[in-house]
């Protein structure tokens, strides 16, 4: 039985005065998938990622979640909704601890949510510096605290914003690890990656931009030997 | 350590209690003003200090909560209190009305819009001569209420103090702080942020109107001039920077730091008080930005509720 996309993004336009940003794109997710969203520097991605998020909003299209209209809603209210995000360049709360990064964003007990916000702290472990300013984390800290805090909420789609950036390799492993893991617990995630080894290796489908048109939609394989998709990143 | 602290504070809190009993008229009425000084800097740091909002023209409120009051007092025969009380109501609403659109200005637009904000009320009161007495002010009746008013304004500065500790330390005061740290990100994390801002912004605007109205019945007399006063502004902004802002305690250090060197040097040398108020301004910018428990908050890595 087809069940329905989580995520359905269709025909979504939006400029930026005489540039098109993004370009009619659709896009269509289903539950408890790994997506890749891949394409050259400028192509819209992070554009595509503001317009699913409410941080832009689009000119032309339409953004389902889980069925119902998003496109439209502020920012607050379609993570509310149940969708996640993280940045391509860090935005923790500098001058709030990394515990109180965590608390912050949630709601309802506040001892479970403290309990949760340990356990991830340990899991990418920053336990010991839970009572550190964020701001005096290094790099891969605070993006490893930021991927964490997405998790606070308890999302059910993920979009993460280059997640690897500037993540030492050990660490990444556990990272990729998480992010599956993620995706076993019944998430969706959609990720921005530059890094392909990685990008290649945790989607299932990946999309392709290439000035803001959605270009090619498949399997790693298949997109690795897509004309147009190498066309876009090598040249003709 | 946080024993000693906690014990300190509630022998000072009863010693100022029990001051008027022993005090000379000028004794009181210093510490009344000093009240005034540490609620109006407090307030200040609630909206610029904890949500990043840089407001220029905070003295509107100040200015609107005293002329409410005053008309209440003088026209409608109210008592002081409650007259006080609805200048900070009155203030209140100008905050719900103009922080709705200039909550949407960031940085230095919002800064200037509350300069504006300031700028068209003292005319406005100027204005409307029949509600207001216009240029000539309005003058109150006379009988002393000092010590009352010393404790009046002790509440306040105690309540708009209590304020800043709460959003310092609950979970639901951080997120006050979320929009000066970040707001896209809190956005994006599920935080209503216009919402925040405005309850921040209506926060920061209740005390300022209630202690206008004390103010007003204190001196006897007010014209526009005297309560939508830039300098009165830009004093609660110093008092809070110079003690720390987004800080617990720095706008109370500030207020009573200042307050006590200003009586000391103003009384004897007016235009060196003056000088020194502006070198004080430039030092603070220039050498520690963060105020006096920011420094130390961060070189000792102190908590926020120093």
């Amino acid at each position: 039985m087809q069940t329905r996309p989580i995520l359905e993004v269709s025909g979504v336009t939006k400029r930026f005065g005489g540039v098109t940003a993004v370009n009619r794109c659709s896009l269509s997710l289903a539950r408890g998938k790994i997506y890749g969203l891949i394409g050259p520097n400028g192509s819209g991605k992070t554009t595509l990622f503001n317009c699913i998020t409410g941080l832009e909003r689009r000119d032309e299209g339409e953004v389902r979640f889980k069925g119902g209209r998003i496109d439209g809603l502020k920012p607050h209210q379609v993570a509310r909704r149940g969708i996640g995000r993280t940045f391509q360049i860090i935005r923790v709360f500098p001058e709030l601890t990394a515990l109180e990064n965590l608390l912050v964003v949630t709601q309802g007990p506040f001892e479970a949510a403290r309990r949760r916000a340990e356990e991830l702290l340990r899991f990418v472990t920053l336990d010991r510096l839970q009572n550190e300013y964020a701001g005096n984390l290094s790099y891969g800290q605070q993006k490893l605290l930021e991927f964490v805090r997405v998790l606070m909420t308890d999302p059910e789609l993920i979009l993460l914003d280059e997640p690897a950036a500037g993540v030492n390799p050990t660490l990444l492993n556990e990272l990729l690890a998480a992010i599956t893991g993620l995706r076993d617990q019944g998430k969706t995630i959609l990720i921005v990656e530059h890094d392909m080894k990685v990008v290649m290796g945790l989607s299932e489908t990946i999309f392709v931009l290439d000035y803001g048109e959605k270009i090619a939609e498949g399997p790693p394989g298949v997109i690795q030997a897509d004309a147009r998709v190498i066309e876009a990143y090598f040249g003709r | 350590m946080k024993r000693a602290f906690q014990v300190g504070l509630a022998v000072l809190l009863f010693g100022l209690a029990l001051y008027p009993t022993m005090a000379s008229g000028y004794g009181i009425r210093f510490m009344l003003q000093l009240f005034m000084w540490v609620a109006l800097a407090q307030s200040w740091n609630l909206i610029s200090g904890l949500t990043g909002y840089v407001s220029f023209g905070h003295v509107a409120f100040f200015g609107t909560g005293a002329y409410a009051a005053g008309i209440l007092v003088t026209t409608h025969g109210w008592h002081w209190v409650p007259a006080s009380l609805a200048g900070g109501v009155a203030a209140v609403i100008l905050a719900l009305l103009i922080g709705y659109p200039c909550l949407r200005l960031k940085g230095p637009y919002f800064a200037i819009s509350m300069l504006g904000l300031n700028e068209v009320m003292r005319v406005l009161v100027s204005y409307f001569e029949g509600l207001t007495g216009g240029g000539s002010g309005l003058s109150f009746p006379t009988q002393p209420a000092s010590v009352q008013i010393y404790y009046a304004m002790a509440l306040s500065a105690l309540a708009v103090t209590g304020a800043a500790y709460f959003i310092i330390t609950s979970r639901f005061g951080l997120k006050f702080m979320t929009i000066r740290e970040d707001e896209v990100a809190a956005e994006a994390m599920g935080i209503d942020t216009a919402r925040y801002k405005l309850g921040a912004f209506v926060l920061s605007a209740f005390v300022p109107g209630v202690v206008g109205g004390l103010f007003a019945r204190d001196t006897g007399y007010i014209e526009p001039i005297s309560v939508f006063a830039l300098i009165i502004t830009i004093t609660m902004i110093v008092m809070a920077l110079f003690g720390g802002k987004g800080t617990v305690w720095g706008p109370v250090l500030g207020a009573v730091t200042l307050f006590v060197l200003q009586e000391l040097v103003w009384a004897r040398f007016l235009f060196f008080y003056q000088i020194l108020f502006g070198a004080i301004i430039v030092v603070v910018v220039l050498l520690m930005p963060r105020g006096i428990l920011g420094v130390l908050q961060q070189r000792y890595h102190l908590p926020r509720t120093i």
